[in-house]
């Protein structure tokens, strides 16, 4: 991301409370131009919240939110022709057709909407299916009239609330591909999601939050290296279950007399030598799956150090000036 | 909906068998009221040995001054008071103000109109002037019909001025436009359609009650000024053909009020289900 030259997106201790319940707390995020930046965490972590404050639906209770520049809720009318939003819950007006949908969408916009009969296309969007009422749709079919609609004005942002639920595998690669086009143009895309393969393969750098917090943000690769490493322990004397000392702090999962656990890469050496005093009959350690690693940290609320990147861009912050 | 007020034209759209529907009951409904009225004779109305139903029988006939029941303007006020008529009119006001806002949030609907550079004041602007036609057209249907029905009916036709018919007219508009501002700011402030509905009936059953406790008991009659209907009198304008106009600023004024309250609310809210 060395190239990046300023932030579309940025978020400084932004808090949004509803009454007493909290929704984010204190989220620190920046999003570079050109970039597609991944927003990852369980539900109600605070993606959706965090989505709906740069849009300007929401009012901050504390904290800073500028996109592109822009306060989203002071300056919604200077920002909104520059946005394309997909909610995460996509409610739609049943008695409209789907055509009439995209022609109120685009007229609210004001803008033309030069993409969308070649965003229908390479959905699979028939003109038939744009002729029934939204009430016929099925959940993808949905979800595709919503990914045209956040599209199709060809917005410099766009922020993507779990964007493939519902879709079948070949237009999750049409999305994909779509994706991929909006990041070759220099647009920038917020993407939240739960598939994690999803993230990896079309995201530089991710954001997690947990709980309204975030608990680590980096890019993709290094949050690969950080991965925990899964210990698998069998042990010899066939009395199953048992404590493991200093060990039972990575929660380990037991299946008989084998226990795994999940250990962060630099406590698994010192881990080791305490396990190893123990009757153990095998031994295995591997790389934790991305998705292992992921819902680690959504368990555990884990900080990982994720590179010098997020460091310099936290300076930079401090000081007031773009990484 | 691509040309001008696509907010608006939504909302009428999405409710146009309802409209209908209301607008032709209201008629039906008024065009009734003048045929029963016409079945009146004079000698049954003002007969029966002098006896006049109590005043406070007023309140049915939409007059705060002397004008009963027992008269053909009076009877006439009370189809334009009558409780099927109030239930039309609250659904209506009910029904389009809950579509301003409140629905919108509920329905989850409010997210993609608002992530389009359309102002919080448009939206709302829309949606008023989507509610404002349709009271208006509730009306014209319900002045029409008893307007026809009294130019063909001699009886009536001698007893009450088309001016009345009119200023009556006028009247259920103002008081249409009156609960319409309080359930704008209900809806704006509000993330449920029940509610905005629920409001908007308690505010004109409310409305009817007061009104009716402080013609019938003489140490409640100052809070007959709280009372729409207090300020909204058919039954006077038919029978004296003039609009009294101080009471339709109160009406109007009301409203008024209530879209300015709701225009405030609506800048500072979330607009999230």
């Amino acid at each position: 991301m060395g190239e990046r030259t300023r932030n579309v997106i940025d978020i400084v201790s932004l808090t949004k409370r509803y009454g007493r319940t909290v929704g984010v707390e204190g989220l620190d995020i920046g999003v570079g131009e050109g970039e597609v930046f991944g927003f990852l965490g369980p539900n109600g972590a605070g993606k959706t919240t965090t989505m709906r404050c740069l849009v300007g639906l929401l009012r901050p209770t504390a904290g800073r939110v500028r996109v592109l520049g822009r306060d989203p809720f002071s300056e919604h009318l200077r920002l909104a022709p520059s946005l394309g939003y997909l909610p995460g819950e996509l409610r739609l007006y049943p008695e409209l057709t789907g055509r009439e949908t995209l022609r109120l969408l685009a007229a609210l916009q004001g803008a033309p909407a030069r993409l969308q009969d070649e965003l229908c296309e390479r959905l699979s969007l028939s003109g038939a299916d744009l002729d029934r009422t939204v009430r016929a749709y099925s959940r993808g079919m949905k979800q595709k009239l919503g990914l045209v609609q956040a599209l199709q004005h060809e917005p410099e942002l766009v922020i993507l609330d779990e964007p493939t639920e519902g879709l079948d595998p070949l237009v999750q690669e049409t999305f994909y591909a779509l994706l991929a086009e909006v990041r070759a143009a220099g647009r920038t895309v917020l993407l939240s999601s739960h598939v994690l393969p999803e993230v990896q393969r079309t995201c530089e750098r991710v954001a997690i939050v947990r709980a309204g917090r975030l608990v680590t943000v980096g890019s993709v690769a290094a949050l690969r290296e950080a991965r925990a490493r899964k210990v698998r322990l069998t042990f010899a004397d066939g009395l199953g279950r048992r404590p493991l000392g200093a060990a039972d702090r990575w929660s380990p999962a037991w299946h008989g007399d084998q226990a795994v656990l999940m250990i962060p890469p630099d406590r698994t050496v010192a881990a080791l030598r305490e396990l190893l005093a123990l009757p153990v009959r095998d031994l295995t350690v591997e790389e934790a799956g991305l998705d292992e690693a992921f819902l680690d940290l959504y368990r555990n609320g884990m900080v990982v150090r994720t590179g010098p990147d997020d460091q310099n861009n936290q300076n930079n912050r401090n000081r007031g000036t773009p990484p | 909906m691509t040309g001008r007020f696509p907010l608006m034209r939504l909302a009428l759209q999405r409710r146009r068998r309802m409209i209908v529907a209301l607008a032709v009951g209201i008629a039906v409904f008024e065009a009734l009221i003048v045929v029963i009225t016409t079945t009146v004779t004079p000698g049954q109305i003002f007969g029966a040995g002098g006896r006049q139903p109590p005043g406070v029988f007023r309140a049915f006939s939409g007059s705060n001054g002397d004008v009963s029941i027992a008269s053909y303007p009076g009877l006439l006020g009370a189809g334009l008071t009558h409780p099927f008529w109030i239930a039309l009119q609250l659904t209506a006001v009910g029904s389009l103000a809950a579509a301003a806002v409140a629905a919108d949030v509920e329905a989850g609907t409010i997210e993609l109109l608002m992530v389009r550079p359309v102002s919080r004041a448009r939206l709302l602007a829309e949606r008023t002037a989507a509610l404002v036609l349709v009271s208006l057209l509730l009306n014209v249907a319900a002045t029409l019909a008893v307007s026809v029905g009294v130019a063909l009916a001699p009886n009536l036709r001698d007893a009450v001025p088309q001016s009345g018919v009119y200023a009556a007219g006028l009247l259920g508009f103002g008081f249409a436009l009156c609960l319409t501002g309080p359930a704008l700011a209900v809806s704006a402030a509000g993330r449920s359609r029940a509610r905005v509905v629920g409001t908007t009936i308690a505010l004109g059953a409310a409305g009817f009650a007061v009104n009716f406790i402080a013609m019938a008991w003489a140490k409640a009659a100052p809070l007959r000024f709280i009372s729409p209907f207090h300020y909204y009198t058919p039954g006077d304008a038919l029978a004296y053909g003039a609009v009294p106009w101080g009471q339709f600023a109160v009406l109007v004024g009301v409203g008024a009020a209530g879209v300015l309250l709701a225009f405030g609310l609506v800048a500072r809210r979330d607009l999230a289900p």
